[in-house]
């Protein structure tokens, strides 16, 4: 785990490299992302995660899909924002977990073309529509991929532009394609007032 | 920029916005709430917060936007304010 003194004092120029658990404030049971691959801070981002038998629990031993979606926004508008919100009110990632929680605002539209299974390692490859107000809107596609791959070697030269075209191998798997995912972060205050 | 001139345009903001119905907008008043009148998702508040800043070119804060009402009024309050 990254030391936590470390995230508090250190600026990074994108989330690879930095562990999902130290930044994101989801417990084991709910945090769907395992690493970051791929991230161009005002673009987009690409991160995976694997499924457990856990995750699958009651539920045919499929991965759910609002458990996909989940997963993606995780992946893509909590963790981009939050970063893009560190480098807007120049603090550490701890400070702004300590201030802000992420809320789910809307779906645009899932299409699911293939299933989950535990031990399946997908990608959520994300590109970012909007961001103001720290609400955030992003677009994307999940891919089942060979769970061998190095994934951060094989997206170091990956560009923007090949995101927005989903150039990726032929042996990736189309597992769904998402619109219109929002979220905003909500000052904890305010959350506390209202309860 | 008087308060008339600033609803003009937000109505104009407003007819572009899929979500709210135009006849709505035939009979929209300051005292007209985004939520409970036009039925406005919040994730379009922030969209039509968006498209006001560039359309009247002022610039507002993440907390203006915490901080805003849901009538047309505060939004024309934030609008004159800038």
């Amino acid at each position: 785990m990254t030391d936590e003194k470390t995230l508090f004092n250190q600026s990074f120029d994108s989330l690879v490299g930095i562990r999902p658990c130290d930044i994101l404030q989801y417990g084991p049971s709910k945090l769907y992302v395992d690493d970051y691959h791929w991230h161009i801070p005002t673009k987009g981002i690409i991160a995976s995660y694997t499924p457990t038998h856990e995750n699958v629990n009651d539920h045919f031993g499929i991965f759910r899909g609002v458990d996909q979606i989940e997963a993606f926004a995780q992946a893509s508008i909590v963790s981009c924002a939050g970063f893009l919100e560190c480098v807007k009110q120049n603090c550490s990632l701890i400070e702004l977990r300590n201030k802000f929680l992420p809320a789910f605002i809307s779906i645009g539209s899932v299409n699911f073309q293939h299933f989950l299974t535990p031990g399946d390692r997908f990608i959520s490859i994300a590109e970012i529509k909007f961001y103001k107000f720290r609400q955030m809107v992003a677009d994307g596609r999940i891919y089942k991929v060979p769970r061998d791959l190095d994934l951060t070697a094989y997206f170091q030269n990956f560009t923007p532009e090949m995101l927005f075209a989903f150039e990726l191998e032929p042996t990736f798997t189309l597992v769904a394609e998402l619109s219109g995912i929002t979220g905003r972060a909500l000052k904890k205050e305010i959350l506390t007032k209202k309860i | 920029m008087t308060r008339e001139e600033v609803m003009t345009g937000l109505v104009e903001i407003l007819r572009t916005v899929r979500t709210i119905e135009p006849a709505k907008l035939d009979t929209i008043t300051e005292e007209t709430d985004f939520i409970t009148d036009l039925n406005t998702p919040s994730t379009e508040m922030i969209n039509i917060a968006a498209k006001a800043e560039q359309k009247f070119n002022v610039e507002f804060e993440d907390e203006d936007i915490d901080g805003l009402g849901s009538k047309v009024r505060d939004i024309v309050d934030l609008i004159m304010k800038k």
